[in-house]
């Protein structure tokens, strides 16, 4: 895969299957911009408020990004409050406006014409990578939290399908020009995050795979909840001998979880493998961090693993 | 602690498998048909994810739209006996809606006009829901086709479980659509003040939807609704007798979650809206659980020793990270036991099934039967 590593790139969406840990990654690479000196925004498309759950703030009122972090914002979008402000900057008067958001029938429209929810979602991202104060922009780096794979897909995917379906208007060229910026490598990059299952790597092969036919530029894939081992290959058999000893219980206990640890991280690397083999693309391997709440230094150690790997910050 | 899941819901016609995404509801639902299956049952599971997976886990090189006998020689030579049949299928949303469309639409030409819509292509396949939607179909088409005792259904990996409970009646309102047709239909014109002051309104609505999305858009939307038209019926009827069933006594539903806080904060969520709703609930099962190592609390005494006999270059030091992993499983146990306890008293002591987690991933049947014995005895 070739283009500038992740911290080069303005707009990074962050995709995988439900479970697998992409609020969490997504929220520990935009704490890690921030740290690097990236006035950086986190959004969370799927308006499940979980970024603020990790960063320990309070829900955002109205809409606007909330500072959680120095040079760290946090905002959740909803496709619907999206949409009405969409509405309000085409059309000139407020009471249209209103009658428009009031109306069911709207409402249905918005629902059934393809993808235009979706269309909003990414517009209002759009709006918000370009957005400027004075000469600079106001944001560094974006990072989206995009909904589970398939829909995620169908976010990074919508601007082109309607860019063929709508024929004339205002929607269109908007779409056009997402469009462009999207499926462009040194401006937008995709990461795909799994954990160490067979099935969880499968999905992801798969996700990446998906990915490269429509042309979207996967920067790397990221291994989350990798578990590391205190024990290295020479300490097998002693391990396995005294499991099976007829020592003390706790004993063989002990030497019984020293040998599962070992196993499994084992397991891991495996993992990682058959993720870098069947997606081609580099892996970014963070650990098994099971304590994630504010204040136990969890998110700021996958942050740090995260601005270490050359996949994220450049050089080899 | 050790209730029999499979004896909770042997003799109902229908378990719903429904929880937050990742803890592994689809492998519980597998495992729970196979446990059905092996006592007698004829059992179909139906599985939503386009990854594959239990096709992957039951030894089936695709799964597709129609049933696939699940091999019993396999199932036996994991050790379990294999009394009834399993069948396992994915589901496709796009051809249970089209079959859906084709048993409601009046003639041929209706059924052309809407298979052909590209808003109804769009709906079927990717709109919000409708995988939801046909999921339950699905469940109500395998259950009408008297083919089964019991049908399995794996719930669609949402953030939000409770999605599916939802879509039926939803997707059903927006095929009806009321309003919409109100300001798209030619029909109507009746001279009454109030309706043509709507009519007014609803115009300029169209108006600037046409201006943002382009003309062609809503004249495809004004087909798509003209085409179902008569048909709402059928609609309505189906999700009000699938929402029957499900909420009827021959249904249960089995919560999934793991033990750590954030899926327990969802099973929870999910538990209390189905109880609010009196759907019949059956158990709550709490996958992955860490196991607790042997020898209680106690010190492992005598480690350093054994290690040295059995030639560790280092027993010392490997005897030190030996008890310091061992602590640690001991640990992750004992917070595996508070979050079951809590979430146990949190729902009022609902029926709680553990089930073990697993060295690796169940990629064979044997896999899957390992947590079927789990979850009661086959």
């Amino acid at each position: 895969m070739t283009g500038p590593p992740i911290l080069d790139r303005r707009l990074v969406f962050v995709l995988g299957k439900g479970g697998a840990g992409k609020t969490t990654v997504a929220s520990a690479l935009a704490l890690g911009l921030a740290d690097a000196g990236k006035r950086t925004l986190l959004i969370e498309v799927a308006s499940e408020r979980r970024t603020e759950v990790l960063f320990g703030t309070l829900p955002a009122v109205g809409g606007v990004p909330q500072e959680v972090r120095p040079g760290l914002a946090t905002l959740s979008i909803d496709s619907e409050k999206a949409t009405e402000e969409y509405l309000a900057r085409q059309l000139p008067m407020r009471p249209l406006v209103e009658l428009m958001v009031r109306s069911r029938a709207f409402h249905q429209v918005a629902q059934a014409a393809p993808g235009l929810s979706e269309l909003v979602t990414v517009g209002k991202i759009w709006d918000l990578a370009t957005a400027v104060k004075g000469d600079a922009p106001v944001w560094d780096r974006i990072v989206v939290d995009a909904p589970a794979t398939g829909h995620g897909i169908a976010l990074l995917e919508v601007a082109g399908r309607i860019r063929e379906l709508a024929g004339s208007g205002p929607i269109r060229e908007q779409a056009e020009k997402i469009e462009q910026v999207i499926h462009h490598s040194a401006a937008t990059g995709v990461l795909v995050v799994a954990i160490p299952e067979d099935l969880a790597v499968s999905e992801a092969v798969e996700a990446v795979a998906a990915l490269r036919e429509r042309d979207l530029p996967v920067a790397a894939a990221v291994m989350n909840a990798v578990r590391e081992s205190a024990f290295m290959d020479a300490d097998e058999a002693p391990l396995a001998a005294v499991a099976s000893s007829i020592g003390g219980v706790a004993a063989r206990a002990a030497a019984t979880a020293g040998l599962a640890d070992l196993m499994a991280a084992r397991h891991d690397q495996a993992e990682i493998a058959a993720l870098a083999i069947g997606t081609n693309v580099p892996v970014v391997s963070l650990p098994d961090v099971p304590d994630l709440r504010p204040g136990s230094g969890g998110l700021e150690r996958l942050a740090a693993a995260l601005m270490t790997d050359p996949a994220i910050v450049g050089g080899t | 602690m050790s209730t029999d899941l499979l004896q909770l819901v042997e003799g109902r016609r229908i378990v719903v498998v429904a929880g937050a995404g990742g803890v592994g509801k689809t492998t519980v639902s597998a495992a729970l048909a196979l446990g059905l299956a092996a006592r007698g049952a004829r059992v179909a599971v139906v599985t939503i994810d386009p990854a594959r997976r239990l096709a992957a886990a039951l030894g089936i090189d695709a799964l597709g739209d129609m049933p696939h006998r699940v091999d019993a020689a396999r199932v036996e030579a994991s050790g379990m006996a294999m009394l009834g049949t399993m069948d396992a299928l994915q589901l496709d949303p796009r051809a249970t809606f089209d079959r859906l469309v084709a048993r409601e639409a009046p003639d041929e030409a209706a059924r052309e006009r809407i298979l052909t819509n590209r808003i109804y292509r769009h709906l079927s396949s990717t709109a919000a829901g409708a995988q939801e939607f046909m999921a339950v179909e699905r469940l109500h088409e395998l259950h009408d086709s008297g083919d089964y005792d019991v049908v399995v259904l794996d719930t669609p990996p949402a953030r939000n479980a409770l999605d599916f409970l939802d879509a039926p009646e939803r997707m059903t309102r927006f095929i009806e659509g009321r309003g919409l047709r109100l300001l798209l239909g030619p029909r109507g014109g009746a001279g009454r003040v109030g309706w043509r002051a709507l009519q007014a309104g609803g115009s300029m609505v169209m108006s600037v939807l046409e201006r943002l999305t382009g003309a062609e858009l809503i004249g495809e939307i004004r087909e798509f609704l003209l085409s179902f038209d008569g048909m709402y019926q059928g609609f309505s009827d189906r999700a009000a007798a699938v929402n029957q069933l499900l909420s009827s006594d021959d249904a249960r539903f089995v919560v999934v979650t793991g033990p750590r806080p954030e899926p327990s904060a969802e099973a929870h969520a999910l538990w209390d809206r189905l109880s609010t709703d009196h759907y019949p609930l059956g158990a709550l099962v709490v996958n992955r659980v860490h196991p607790v190592p042997d020898g209680a609390d106690d010190a492992p005494d005598g480690l350093e020793a054994l290690l040295r006999g059995a030639g560790a270059p280092d027993p010392a030091g490997l005897a030190r990270r030996a008890t310091t992993v061992l602590e640690a499983a001991r640990a992750r146990a004992r917070a595996d036991r508070h979050a079951i306890d809590a979430v146990t008293i949190a729902l009022h002591h609902p029926y709680v099934v553990t089930v073990p987690a697993l060295e690796s991933d169940p990629v064979e049947v044997a896999g899957i039967a390992s947590i079927t014995r789990a979850l009661g005895a086959a």
